[in-house]
């Protein structure tokens, strides 16, 4: 192999670690051989480089792929989706090491991993991730740089300096690109079906799924008030209704079980100043999106419900920001349908007669609905329930009548359930409603930010002329849920967060872990607001914040313009750098002859000098050597003899090289 | 006569002993004429010490001739002082080295200290010895022949003694026709070596030394030389680039080079026929670079364009 071909042993360091570095952000995605296949493959590239072993010859190779595409096929019991195409690629990537033998296997192994980068921004654009993957970038621009630098012996970290610089130079480039590169929308955004689990509220809800949920201490949404943040009691952030008890389990209503006639909004008169926020959703795998009660979005692309919540046709798989605007007076539906009346009556034949006959009892005492409510609330906080993450297991039969009767204990979906059907029995329209409860509010930079452990049901009481009204019967079991949050309607039960021992929630106690985790989250948001949610909405706002209203020639303008004042400095310097000096007029002409010879198929050779080039050309073009001997005469005495260059003698010397043609 | 074809003259009739090398002559002229030692480096048998007897036959110079062997010493090439009996002092011996031309033959086979007895005497134009500082004659040249470096039994000669030889030919086989000529000749002649005849006087290599100083280089030219000198500083293929030294040696040989081609100034082909010989042993190729370094210097050569670029 010539020396030129082969990796310096620098480059291969530098292009061995990169493949790590690359595959550490995936590795709760790939399943555990893949990194095996890194080791192993490591490690043989090492034994290849210290002599000890060779190549594998290509049977090896092909066992080696086969055996890579069963592993994926078994691991994830299929090769499509994102997932598995990622592990695949991953693999491949490290088997790439056994073939890395000269120069260009390393480009290729490089480049390749340019785009292994990439697909980490397929599963979280979070700030860390992004930092990560910077830090692979420089990883892998140092191994190129180190591939130009032969007879670096021994690994080393001084091409990095050279990679750094080379980002830094690119930098002002990328913002340009950023800010200022037309967002095509579809061509960007195929959606990839990935297999990632579903996250936060689920649209079933039995005894237990909420309780489950209130152990996560992850960020569910963050939220940007326009003004003042309202007190933490009225922050019911409304996401599913939901409306059909079966075997026990609420949930939702399908889109097609709703009659095409019921499915617009009966859009109410808004009441009152509304208040403005902005929300940025983690990705959930859910279509449906959260906001205070009557909540209209403006932003493109939400979709609001009969049941007055707002929601996307797509899946939110990535960091979504939304605006959104609500009218917590407004009275909703004043007027019941007949079908959403009987839909929001509806209990299962037979099950908690215990409970229908209490709730039966109290509706006959009652002079009113409103009454009713009262009372059934009255109940809780006479008698002896407990607020608690921790309920006992309830039978499958009857779960309500063995609450509300014997446990008593039970968290927030036990009462918002249990309120519910109490009200149906009593004839009263009720739902459950799940979503957030409160929020911790960051003084920071003011955001709200809702954490999985705020998640929370409640329900909603239709009542004549008043339409639907939020009960939230935990409030009157546990008024310091509602009041103060979570971690202090636990307080004495000491159950909060018992999965995650770490995390910097449960010491919020601790000033200085409270105050940095409080600046991350606020970075955090920043990061989300302006770098993942700057969409194409975002960027015409801008620009037509500055550019005034906005014509396609004005943005190419813009662009061209932009991406000028950011190219032509580093023209400039390049060319100060390279202290080009203008060719003299007698170089020019010289050069002017050569170019006239090369045209009759007699090029000067690299380095070759005039007379051995007038020699050659002489022999070459016989008709002409005569003047080509004149011209190079000439030329050897202006360029090489005493005595300076007359513009006269140029002159004759410009004759000379027009008369060979 | 004109120098020109005293020139001519001395090479046809080194020519006549060592056939079909007259690139090699003129430049073992040309390195002479330019004042510098030369190094002559090939296999046994190449004619490497014929080339050098003709040399000082035709430059009519008194020249002796040592053999480098590795039980060498200093003492052995300088002189010594011998105790005098009859007037009780010592006097002083002259070793081979007080000469005008000095044939080392073989010189990397001798040990190092031996070799830097020799180099200070080319470097300084004197050796000395005892404390005692003797002037050597005038001119002085240093022919050396060496084998191969990678020989065995050889100390190689480190880079800045290398540097102290102005340049290093190398021979190579004969043309097959010229050797076919020798063998015939071979049958003909006797063994015995037949001294050539003095075609240039001291006067004319004086001659030569003085007109050598009048050559012009312009401007251009030196542009074209620091070009050179500066891509072998900068570019990866070099692990050491040329010196100052190295670049003064090129101009110089350059500017001989244009006498001997009766010209007043000299143009960038004088220092290309010159490059390989002076730059070549002056140059280390980068250990990536796989080439020998007749190949590297070619590859200067194409990289520089004679015309600024």
């Amino acid at each position: 192999m010539k020396a030129q071909q082969q990796i310096p042993r620098n480059a291969l360091g530098w292009a061995i670690l990169s493949m790590f570095t690359l595959v550490l952000p995936h590795i709760e995605r790939i399943p555990p051989w893949v990194l095996a296949v890194y080791l192993f493959a490591a490690f043989w590239r090492i034994m290849v480089y210290r002599g000890r072993w060779s190549f594998p010859r290509w049977p090896v190779k092909l066992g080696l792929i086969i055996a890579g595409f069963a592993g994926i096929l078994l691991s994830f019991r299929s090769l499509v989706g994102l997932e598995p195409t990622v592990a695949l690629l991953l693999t491949a990537f490290a088997l790439k090491l056994l073939e890395l033998a000269e120069r260009k296997d390393a480009y290729v192994l490089l480049f390749l991993a340019y785009f292994v980068v990439l697909t980490e921004f397929l599963f979280s654009q979070d700030l860390l991730i992004v930092l990560v993957c910077v830090l692979n970038v420089v990883i892998i621009t140092t191994a190129l740089v180190a591939l130009h630098r032969p007879g670096d012996d021994r690994f080393n970290l001084r091409p990095m300096r050279q990679a750094g610089v080379m980002i830094l130079q690119a930098a002002p480039l990328m913002l340009v690109l950023f800010f200022l590169f037309p967002r095509i929308g579809p061509l960007w955004t195929v959606p990839i079906k990935s297999q990632q689990a579903k996250t936060g509220m689920s649209e079933f809800m039995s005894p237990g799924d909420v309780s489950r949920l209130s152990r996560s201490g992850e960020v569910a949404f963050r939220v940007n008030f326009e003004g003042d943040v309202p007190p933490r009691s009225e922050l019911y952030w409304r996401g599913l209704v939901m409306s059909r008890l079966r075997q026990g389990t609420w949930s939702a209503l399908n889109f097609y079980e709703v009659p095409a006639s019921q499915r617009r909004q009966n859009e109410p008169e808004p009441l009152g100043e509304p208040l403005r926020y902005s929300i940025i959703m983690e990705p959930t795998q859910q279509r449906w999106l959260y906001g205070l009660r009557y909540a209209r979005s403006t932003s493109s692309g939400i979709m609001h419900s009969a049941d007055f919540r707002i929601f996307r046709p797509l899946v939110i798989e990535d960091d979504y920001l939304y605006q959104v605007r609500s009218w917590p007076d407004t009275v909703l539906e004043p007027e019941l349908s007949a079908w959403r009346r009987r839909i929001e009556l509806e209990l299962p034949d037979g099950a908690n007669p215990r409970t229908r006959r209490l709730a039966a009892q109290i509706a006959a005492e009652s002079a009113s609905p409103a009454e009713a409510v009262e009372r059934v609330l009255n109940l809780f906080t006479r008698e002896p329930f407990v607020y608690t993450l921790q309920p006992p297991l309830l039978p499958e039969r009857d779960r309500m009548d063995a609450f509300l009767f014997d446990t008593r204990r039970g968290f927030c979906e036990h009462y918002a359930a249990a309120f519910v059907i109490m009200m149906r029995a009593a004839g009263i329209p009720a739902r459950v409603v799940a979503g957030y409860q409160g929020g911790e509010v960051n003084p920071v930079n003011g955001t709200v930010i809702v954490h999985q452990f705020d998640a929370h049901a409640w329900s909603e009481v239709w009542l004549e002329g008043r339409g639907w009204v939020r009960v939230d019967p935990t409030a009157a079991v546990a008024p310091e849920r509602i009041e103060l949050g979570l971690e202090e309607a636990l307080a004495e039960e000491g159950s909060f967060l018992p999965d995650s021992p770490l995390s910097p929630l449960r010491y919020r106690k601790i000033d200085i872990i409270n105050k940095i985790r409080l600046r991350y989250d606020a970075l955090t948001y920043s990061w989300q607001a302006w770098v993942v949610g700057f969409d194409a909405d975002k960027q015409f706002d801008l620009l037509k914040g500055f550019f005034g209203d906005f014509s396609a020639r004005k943005f190419a303008a813009v662009l061209l313009g932009s991406w000028a004042l950011v190219l032509v400095p580093v023209a400039w310097v390049l060319l100060l750098r390279r202290k080009t000096h203008a060719l003299s007029r007698l170089d020019r002409l010289y050069l002017n002859f050569c170019r006239r010879l090369e045209s009759m198929g007699v090029a000067r050779k690299a380095g070759e000098a005039p007379r051995d080039y007038a020699l050659r050309a002489q022999r070459k073009i016989p008709r002409l050597a005569e003047q080509i001997a004149d011209v190079t005469k000439r030329y050897d005495q202006l360029a090489y003899a005493e005595g300076a260059s007359q513009d006269g003698e140029l002159g004759e010397f410009a004759r000379a090289v027009r008369s060979i043609r | 006569m004109h120098l020109q074809d005293v020139i001519d003259e001395a090479v046809s009739e080194i020519g006549t002993v060592l056939l079909g090398k007259e690139p090699q002559i003129r430049l073992a002229l040309c390195c002479l004429f330019a004042r510098g030692h030369l190094l002559i480096e090939d296999l046994p048998g190449m004619g490497k010490t014929t080339l050098s007897h003709a040399l000082a036959d035709v430059l009519g110079l008194s020249w002796k001739r040592v053999q480098f062997t590795s039980d060498l010493l200093p003492a052995d090439i300088l002189g010594v002082s011998v105790y005098n009996r009859n007037d009780a002092s010592f006097s002083f011996h002259p070793g081979p080295i007080f000469t005008q031309l000095l044939l080392a033959d073989e010189i990397n086979r001798t040990t190092p200290r031996t070799q830097s007895a020799l180099l200070e005497a080319m470097a300084e134009g004197q050796v000395t010895v005892e404390g005692e500082t003797r002037p050597l004659p005038e001119p002085f040249f240093v022919i050396a022949t060496q084998n191969p470096v990678h020989q065995s039994g050889t100390y190689p000669l480190p880079e800045s003694q290398l540097d102290r030889f102005l340049m290093r030919l190398e021979l190579g086989y004969p043309h097959p026709q010229a050797e076919r000529e020798m063998f015939q000749r071979q049958r003909l002649n006797s063994t015995e070596r037949v001294p050539l005849r003095q075609v240039i006087n001291g006067e004319q290599l004086a001659g030569i030394r003085d007109a050598v100083g009048q050559v012009h280089a312009s401007d251009n030219l030196l542009d074209y030389l620091q070009r050179l000198v500066a891509y072998t500083r900068n570019s990866p293929e070099f692990e050491v680039g040329l010196s100052p030294r190295g670049g003064l040696a090129l101009l110089d040989s350059a500017r001989t080079w244009a006498v001997m081609h009766s010209r007043g100034h000299v143009v960038p082909e004088d220092l290309q026929m010159v490059l390989p010989a002076v730059a070549g042993h002056r140059l280390i190729p980068s250990g990536d670079y796989s080439g020998d370094s007749a190949a590297l210097v070619s590859l200067l050569q194409r990289n520089v364009d004679v015309i600024r670029p």
